[in-house]
């Protein structure tokens, strides 16, 4: 499978590439409309993470969607984070729980106070 | 090594000497070992001019000593070496492929050591082919049943041939047919020596079962000791490995005799982890090892009583004779002692652990799932567990469990917690999604009929009232649910009891040599998946299975768990055999031990760190 070589590709771009690659067998085949979307999706993710790796000089790549907001959370970008939950239609509940969680974890009790 | 449990009249004695025996013919080939490495990737540094490997048949193995030779011929100042290989437990042609392709193949003397069931405990033989659950099922690499097979053999050549082969699955019948081969080949091959072969005297039936036949079972947490011990700490090749402070509180003097002060003194948590051994050899985990773990603290409590007042005796202790044998009967005191301080301790880790919110909530979840106590609650507390990223592996196999018992989730659902799956676990888990489905522990729902509904039912798997501490069901194992895989085996051996039949010669329990076999149950086992067999074994001469047993020998009755087994079920299964009053022991076979945890876990797609070179 193309997709599990893609993974293994350590540079961003390369497994960018890679995963298009993956997409477009995965798009010969109507059975896989899920994972179409969910390829699709990821491939996204990366190119925001690529992004936000430039605008803030963390590393992002590799990390889930909830594990890129928590983290966006957790340095301060709360607004960042409120992007990346809305470019990925986040659960309202699921990003609650991502936020709650990340403020706790700086201790910005009056963010949670907020919430 | 390995006391007798005096529980199985198997004498697995025999199949211990045999392995050590061919370890000394595979080393014989030497001079005396001096040194023994483990196998690891890079140049090996040693003075020893003859070296062996022994090692599983893995491509990675061989790469390694591919390497050390490499490096070795490069190095002009080393000299020549003698290389030996032993593959345990035989030689694959991929191996020799990867060998010849490294251009070391000639340079390699190659040889096999059959160690294929390990005896674990005296009635738990293991493959310890960690691997085998996803090879099978996964990748349809049958290369395990083989393996399998060829041990059964072995078997059959030391305790005569199994009068009977039962079992359900697919895999199970592949098993079966490649042993009834195996024999046929024998015959061509060597005619003498498959007709002195014997129908077994004690062993009367051989049990296989598929793991794929009952995969909830292993999802399950196991509430036994040893099986929570294995789920917190995971026991590995019969050993576990815990923090070094509580195995040190273990192997501290007892007594509190000479100078212990100093020492125990300072064993704060130091992170080290040390490995403790496991097994039937220390009297008091044989006695804990099966029991749920509610009863475990209480046993406890007595034993340090009773060791306490032993202790005390030495005031009774007047005379010199008195005396003397209060101090031959210190040194098992000690033994004692130590033991029970190690089980202290591991108990109160898993209390630790046990007494958690998320433990608590998880096994109420599960236990709703399995008793198909149908809530909203289930699905939305794993959501939660989701949100909250709780580990991957633990998510999974809630999940699979409840998809398992519901034959699948429903298409809204199922679309939503592969969502929530991959963006919050990671895009990769579009192959570990996909292994799941192809495994069918997690799929979308199909029909509305409730195969496990139906089987639950008239295999009574939920059992309401659970006497922990007197149990009367293998249900106390997880507390009211009854294993399916330990059910079934129930059911070949235990028939007749429900239905009334008079017993055979023996009474009770004298099921399989008199031919039920499955008899009764076809309906279950008809909606449960894979085949059903039971084929009869006999001497090539004609004659009837010889009559004479051993008096008042129990019959042993081979479970093979082909897949894996978990150690809750070993402990059912031994329950089982409590129950026979004697008259039937077992003897479980198993490709390897496993637990939810490590079953999920094997089929998780693992992806290299993108930071770690960045």
């Amino acid at each position: 499978l193309t997709l599990m070589e893609s993974f293994r590709q350590k540079d961003s771009t390369e497994r960018i590439n890679k995963i298009k690659a993956a997409l477009r067998i995965y798009q010969d085949d109507k059975e896989h409309t899920f994972e179409v979307k969910a390829i699709e999706d990821s491939v996204k993710l990366l190119q925001t993470q690529v992004q936000l790796e430039k605008d803030y000089s963390q590393p992002f790549s590799g990390l889930s969607i909830s594990s890129t907001v928590y983290k966006l959370i957790t340095i301060n970008q709360s607004n960042r984070a409120t992007k990346v939950r809305g470019d990925f239609k986040m659960p309202d509940k699921r990003f609650w729980w991502i936020k709650l969680r990340a403020l706790v974890e700086i201790r910005d009790w009056d963010g949670v106070a907020t919430l | 090594t390995g006391a007798h449990l005096g529980h199985t009249s198997l004498n697995i004695d025999s199949l211990r000497d045999l392995a050590r025996k061919e370890l000394v013919n595979v080393l014989d080939s030497d001079h005396g070992v001096e040194k023994i490495y483990h196998l690891q990737p890079g140049p090996l540094e040693t003075d020893c001019k003859n070296l062996i490997y022994i090692c599983r048949p893995q491509v990675n193995y061989m790469k390694y000593i591919a390497e050390h030779i490499h490096t070795h011929t490069k190095d002009s100042r080393a000299g020549s070496y003698t290389y030996s290989l032993f593959f345990v437990p035989r030689r694959t042609a991929l191996c020799e492929k990867v060998l010849e392709d490294e251009g070391v193949f000639g340079e390699i003397t190659k040889g096999e050591y059959h160690l294929d069931l390990i005896p674990l405990e005296d009635d738990v033989l293991s493959l310890e082919w960690d691997s085998t659950f996803k090879e099978l099922y996964l990748e349809q690499d049958t290369t395990s049943i083989y393996y399998a097979a060829k041990a059964l053999m072995r078997l059959q050549g030391i305790y005569g041939l199994f009068p009977r082969i039962l079992g359900k699955g697919d895999y199970s019948k592949a098993l079966c047919d490649m042993m009834l081969r195996m024999r046929r080949e024998m015959a061509v091959d060597d005619l003498d020596a498959s007709q002195t072969m014997q129908l077994s005297q004690n062993i009367d039936s051989l049990i296989i079962i598929d793991r794929s036949v009952d995969m909830v079972t292993p999802l399950c947490t196991q509430l036994t000791y040893e099986g929570l011990i294995d789920e917190i700490f995971h026991i590995k090749n019969s050993f576990v490995e815990v923090d070094a402070s509580l195995a040190s509180a273990a192997s501290a003097p007892p007594g509190g005799g000479t100078g212990s002060g100093t020492q125990s003194s300072a064993t704060a948590p130091t992170g080290k982890k040390k490995k403790v051994p496991l097994n039937g050899g220390d009297k008091l985990f044989d006695e804990l090892r099966d029991l749920n773990f509610a009863v475990v603290g209480g046993l406890l409590n007595k034993v340090a009583k009773r060791i306490n007042a032993d202790y005390e005796e030495r005031h009774n202790a007047k005379t010199v004779p008195q005396i003397r044998q209060f101090i031959v009967k210190m040194g098992g005191l000690a033994a004692e002692h130590q033991s029970l301080r190690l089980h202290t301790a591991l108990a109160e880790e898993i209390m630790n652990y046990t007494m958690t919110d998320d433990f608590n909530r998880i096994l109420e979840v599960q236990q709703n799932v399995v008793a198909g106590i149908a809530t909203n609650k289930e699905p939305e507390y794993i959501e939660e567990m989701i949100n909250k990223q709780a580990p991957l592996v633990q998510v999974l196999r809630l999940l699979c469990l409840y998809s398992l018992v519901n034959s699948g989730l429903k298409p809204k659902q199922f679309e939503f917690f592969k969502r929530e799956i991959l963006e919050t676990y990671g895009f990769e888990h579009i192959q570990t999604l996909e292994n799941l489905r192809r495994l069918g522990m997690l799929t979308k729902q199909m029909t509305t009929k409730n195969t496990y509904g139906l089987v639950r039912r008239s295999l009574s798997l939920i059992v309401d009232e659970v006497n922990e501490h007197a149990p009367n069901d293998i249900s106390y194992v997880y507390s009211g649910y009854a294993p399916l895989s330990v059910r079934l085996v129930q059911c070949v051996v235990q028939r007749g009891k429900d239905n009334k039949q008079p017993g055979g010669p023996g009474g009770k329990g004298s099921g399989i040599a008199g031919g039920n076999g499955w008899k009764g149950f076809e309906d279950v086992l008809r909606m449960l998946p894979g085949r059903t067999f039971d084929e009869t074994q006999r001497v090539d001469d004609g004659q009837p299975r010889p009559s004479k047993r051993m008096n008042g020998q129990p019959r042993v009755s081979l479970v093979f768990f082909l897949g894996g087994c978990t150690f809750t079920e070993i402990s059912a299964t031994r329950f089982l055999a409590s129950q026979e009053g004697g008259q039937r022991d077992f003897v479980i076979c198993t490709t390897q031990i496993l637990n939810g945890n490590t079953l999920v876990d094997s089929l998780v797609q693992k992806v290299p760190d993108l930071h770690a070179s960045a």
